[in-house]
């Protein structure tokens, strides 16, 4: 029963989609309050039938309800809950469940939450989200349809990808969905605004807190795939530049782009042709990922079954979104108001320039990702485009992004004074190129480009720091004062802070990860050792274990320091999924400070003497933590934002502000 | 049934309440534009009093807001009052749309179709006959068995020995793994779990193997099946000599009416005559039996359906396990009088399709070599 009634509320959710667009549409054009308000509960109600079919599927992997043919290809009754519960969107079908839940919670946040929308916007941006609504639901209900029965059940499921079964990768699809999808909130205003032939400063006041939400669960949801595929894959990396990865790095970059050109929207009223464009584009690049990953033109590990039928499906479905969008802007373009003039040294053109590099970079890593598959397309030949491209064009564009970075929130809108911003910020400059100078004379071996991207993380903390230093007028006034000033400070300055010097961290811990990374791998024998930079291992033993839907090698590898002291008694696995015959390797990770310590046990071999053997590989990743840690803090930042009064919609609002 | 039907009346009904509590609930909301540039002005005073701006940037704000404020004056919307006309509409659709969804759903739907969670399955299976249900199916009632009585080790014996007939060699490893722990002083489970060992190894008697037989020797040195496959070993490292005389103990050991006797008298003289085990192995392993095992199964069901088949389960099942075994003749021949015995049935039809289109197994056996 239960299963069924989520079928069916599948289809009705699809039915009220069709609703919400109507009635959306047909309630702004006409200027009815009615249908518009009927639109906006289609929305509710399109939301409420993709959760009862969310929790439906939900159930029947928790079950182990083998007669949905989703569940026994994506589950099996010896797999743990948590795993179970992730099944649900771990397969094509359940993820676009998942994409419409998504989807539809936006549509219906914006039914609930768009009251000091203007309401013909805000009608327009409802039925323009329930048109993505109906693409998507459609596409669930006829091509991809996760609740289809099968008449003779298997005993058991084919259960999930080993890999997959993971606690970052259980809760990486929901944020990253959240994120991806967030845009479409972006990408229905922008049409709306189009339609409406206005697209001013308070547009981008209503833009910002969905974007920023966005982009900061798309921050949240990368950095867990990025921890995921650090920790899960056993390669000691992080980022593979995987075409997969690409996609979801593309619209991230465009948000970023778009939240800073909404604030000169916002704030001066310039730059509106360019702010829209961005909403357009950076819902269009997550439709861009949703295809890639699901088309079967990528081969990876986060890519879903090869299934070209959908892939034509959905490259239809986003050259209708994205055609209908751009088409739009190309005819509603030329009337847009340009906006308030700045100067070339301003905080408007900072911006500007932030907004050329980062869509540049767009530009580079969208090449570097559909080149072989152009490649591929035109002559058969299969080429690969890997990181020494993307460190060769996307690297130094970045590059010139982050060393202008700490500049623009210190310069002053309309005309700035450049050598007023230096003076503030000889200080970060001065102790950024000492602190590179330093890491060059003390890290052996000795590498001149990473230690200069050293300095660039300590400079762009720094410049955080000063620009804050700034606002508070750090030692200029008294202390009191400087704490009222800070307490003072709208949370969009603090999240902006954050947001930066998250950025600094990350460059820091990604310029020493990557250029002072010890590795070393060895077969050994039991009572076998081999160093590791500072470290010494031994492996001391290998049993067997049993976990409740594997059988596993694990060893005991003992990690002592120069001075014999015992640092990590390390228990890195082997396991073997019965179901599927798969092997994975179980990564033992020993934090030490911001360093880990990698260690992984490899297969079993013959050693010396005919005894067995095994590969052993270990890795020293020096500041590794600050490659998570920094781009957690922007989210934090983006999450510290939306707190603040000035950017949350129709809530907080002071008592004096409402009677004013 | 009818359950289905009320939470679908249910659900259709909450849905199109939310229509139209939010139609009769919508009203005009006059310049939130204005309303939107007033907070500006109101934030930018707010931060110049607190000294967070300087008075140029004051003043520049405060122009800039102001203007906008002013501009935004030009945007007043002014949306008429209502007629019947449009909550009528309303009413309409919010009626409409369950009715729309209820004739795709009867259309692409599985309507009546129950629940079938895996423990209801088990629980129906285990008041079945056994000697009704295939191997992987007694497979599940005794995995539900054994999770009853975790500390016996019986029912994983029987698991095991269940889950090898369905080719399940390393779920049938998992539950002798267990057995051994609960109880290591039981030869029959040492020596049951170094021949699943064997089967998976397809034949030959690896570490693993060779560890599980020598725990059953410690327990019962004469126990036959280890003292075999030690000795098997000992050939197969190069030790023919040693190998054949061991096994020519086991066999003076054996009683004359054991049935294992006569084989291994042919082994020992094929070896003897090879100077070692011929290659391949020749040995009727674990892994034949139980393919063969399967093949049987197999076949019994073919020749149930020749003699009773009006069973669309019983096809697919059959049509699957051709799949899986990689007979395409017989699968195309099953499929084929399937397909025309149930042509007026979509969902079989389907169901069968599906189950054609089912990977082919690798051999049991043949899995991964370097797995733990």
């Amino acid at each position: 029963m239960i299963i069924e009634l989520g079928a069916f509320a599948l289809i009705l959710a699809l039915v009220f989609s069709v609703l919400q667009t109507g009635l959306s549409a047909v309630g702004g054009a006409r200027r009815s309050a009615v249908l518009a308000g009927a639109g906006r509960g289609a929305a509710l109600a399109t939301f409420l039938c993709v959760a009862v079919t969310f929790a439906a599927l939900v159930h029947a992997f928790v079950t182990s309800d083998f007669s949905v043919a989703n569940v026994a290809a994506n589950s099996h009754t010896a797999k743990p809950m948590l795993f179970k519960v992730a099944g649900a969107w771990g397969s094509h079908e359940g993820s676009m469940l998942l994409w419409c839940l998504v989807l539809t919670g936006y549509g219906a946040a914006m039914a609930v939450f768009g009251a000091s929308l203007p309401p013909r916007l805000r009608a327009y941006a409802v039925a323009v989200q329930g048109a993505l609504g109906i693409m998507f639901l459609a596409y669930t209900v006829f091509a991809s349809n996760p609740m289809i029965r099968l008449v003779d059940p298997p005993v058991e499921g084919r259960s999930l990808n080993p890999l997959l079964q993971d606690w970052a990768l259980a809760v990486h699809p929901p944020f990253l969905y959240a994120g991806y999808v967030g845009f479409s909130v972006v990408y229905s205003l922008a049409m709306g605004a189009l339609i409406e032939g206005r697209v001013d400063a308070a547009w981008a006041r209503w833009v910002r807190p969905w974007t920023l939400a966005a982009w900061s669960l798309l921050t949240i949801g990368i950095t867990l795939g990025a921890f995921w595929a650090y920790y899960e894959l056993g390669w000691g990396g992080w980022w593979f530049w995987d075409p997969v990865e690409n996609a979801s790095f593309m619209p991230w970059l465009i948000g970023a782009a778009l939240l800073h050109s909404a604030i000169v929207l916002e704030k001066r009223g310039a730059l509106p042709g360019w702010t829209v464009f961005l909403g357009l584009a950076a819902f269009t690049f997550s439709m861009l990922g949703a295809f890639l990953v699901r088309s079967g033109v990528l081969t990876s590990v986060h890519a879903f079954a090869v299934d070209p039928t959908r892939g034509v499906l959905l490259l239809m479905m986003m050259g209708v979104a994205a055609g209908s969008g751009f088409l739009l802007f190309a005819l509603r373009a030329p009337s847009l108001n340009s906006g308030g003039l700045f100067a070339p040294v301003s905080r408007e053109s900072a911006i500007v320039l932030n907004n050329i590099v980062l869509s540049t970079a767009t530009a580079t890593v969208l090449l570097g990702t559909l080149y072989p598959l152009i490649r591929e397309a035109i002559d058969g030949e299969a080429v690969s485009v890997g990181p020494p491209f993307f460190n060769l064009t996307f690297t130094p564009v970045m590059l010139l992004a982050l060393a202008i970075l700490p500049a623009g929130p210190l310069l002053a809108w309309k005309r700035g004074d450049a050598g007023a911003v230096m003076r503030r910020l000889w200080v970060a400059l001065a102790a950024a190129a000492v602190l590179g100078l330093v890491t060059y004379g003390l890290i052996v071996p000795r590498k001149a480009l990473a230690s200069a991207g050293v300095a660039l993380g300590f400079w762009l903390i720094g410049g955080a720091l000063a620009e804050l230093a700034e606002r508070v007028k750090l030692l200029r006034v008294p202390l009191a004062q400087t704490w009222r000033r800070a307490t003072g400070l709208p949370r969009g300055a603090w999240g902006t802070t954050l947001a930066h010097a998250g950025m600094g961290v990350f460059v820091l811990g990604a310029s020493f990860e990557t250029a002072w990374r010890v590795e070393q791998a060895q077969a050994l024998s039991l009572g076998q050792s081999f160093r590791l930079g500072a470290y010494s291992l031994t492996l001391q033993d290998v049993g067997t274990v049993e976990g409740p839907n594997y059988l596993a090698e694990r060893g005991k590898v003992a990690i002592v320091d120069q001075a014999g002291r015992l640092v990590c008694a390390a228990r890195p696995e082997r396991r073997f999924y019965p179901t599927g015959g798969q092997t994975t390797s179980e990564v033992h990770i020993c934090p030490k400070g911001l360093d880990d310590l990698y260690i992984v046990l490899g297969e079993r071999r013959a050693g010396e003497g005919g005894k067995p053997a095994w590969l052993v590989r270990a890795y020293v990743n020096p500041w590794v933590r600050l490659i998570f840690l920094g781009p957690l803090l922007m989210a934090l930042g983006g999450a510290i934002s939306l707190s603040d009064r000035r950017i949350r919609l129709g809530v907080g609002r002071r008592a004096s502000e409402t009677a004013a | 049934m009818l359950a289905f039907w009320i939470s679908a009346a249910g659900l259709s009904a909450a849905a199109g309440a939310l229509v139209l509590r939010s139609a009769a609930k919508s009203r005009l909301v006059v310049a939130p534009e204005r309303d939107a540039q007033r907070r500006q002005l109101l934030e930018i005073e707010r931060l110049a009093g607190q000294g967070l701006l300087d008075e140029a940037e004051r003043q520049g704000a405060r122009t800039e807001a102001a203007r906008r404020l002013l501009a935004s004056a030009d945007h007043v919307e002014a949306w008429p009052s209502e007629g019947a006309g449009p909550r009528r509409i309303a009413l309409l659709t919010a009626a409409l749309a369950p009715i729309a969804a209820l004739a795709t759903y009867v259309a692409i739907g599985s309507p009546g179709m129950p629940d079938q969670p895996y423990a209801g399955r088990v629980a129906e299976w285990r008041a079945t006959d056994p000697a009704t249900l295939d191997p992987p199916r007694i497979a599940a009632v005794l995995a539900s068995i054994a999770a009853e009585r975790p500390t016996d080790p019986e029912p994983l014996k029987h698991l095991a020995l269940a889950r090898a007939a369905s080719g399940d060699l390393p779920g049938a490893e998992q539950a002798l793994r267990r057995a051994v722990r609960l109880a290591p002083g039981r030869v029959d489970l040492w020596t049951a779990l170094g021949e699943v060992f064997v089967s998976e190894a397809q034949g030959e008697v690896g570490p693993d193997a060779r560890l599980a037989f020598g725990e059953a020797l410690k327990i019962d040195p004469a126990a036959p099946s280890p003292r075999y496959y030690l000795a098997r070993s000992r050939i197969a490292d190069g030790d023919v000599a040693g190998g054949l005389a061991d096994w020519r103990a086991l066999a003076a050991d054996l009683p004359s009416d054991d049935q294992g006797r006569e084989p291994l008298m042919r082994e020992i003289a094929t070896v003897e005559k090879a100077g070692g085990l011929p290659a391949p192995v020749a040995q009727p392993g674990e892994t034949e039996q139980v393919q063969g095992m399967i093949a049987g199964m197999v076949e019994g069901l073919a020749t149930r359906l020749k003699t009773a088949p009006d069973d669309p389960d019983g096809w697919v099942r059959l049509v699957r396990a051709y799949a899986v075994m990689g007979e395409t003749a017989k699968l195309a021949a099953a499929l084929a009088e399937a397909s025309a015995r149930f042509s007026g049935e979509p969902k079989v039809l389907a169901a069968l399709r599906q189950a054609a289109q089912t990977p082919p197994q690798p051999k049991t056996g043949q899995q991964d070599g370097a797995r733990p």
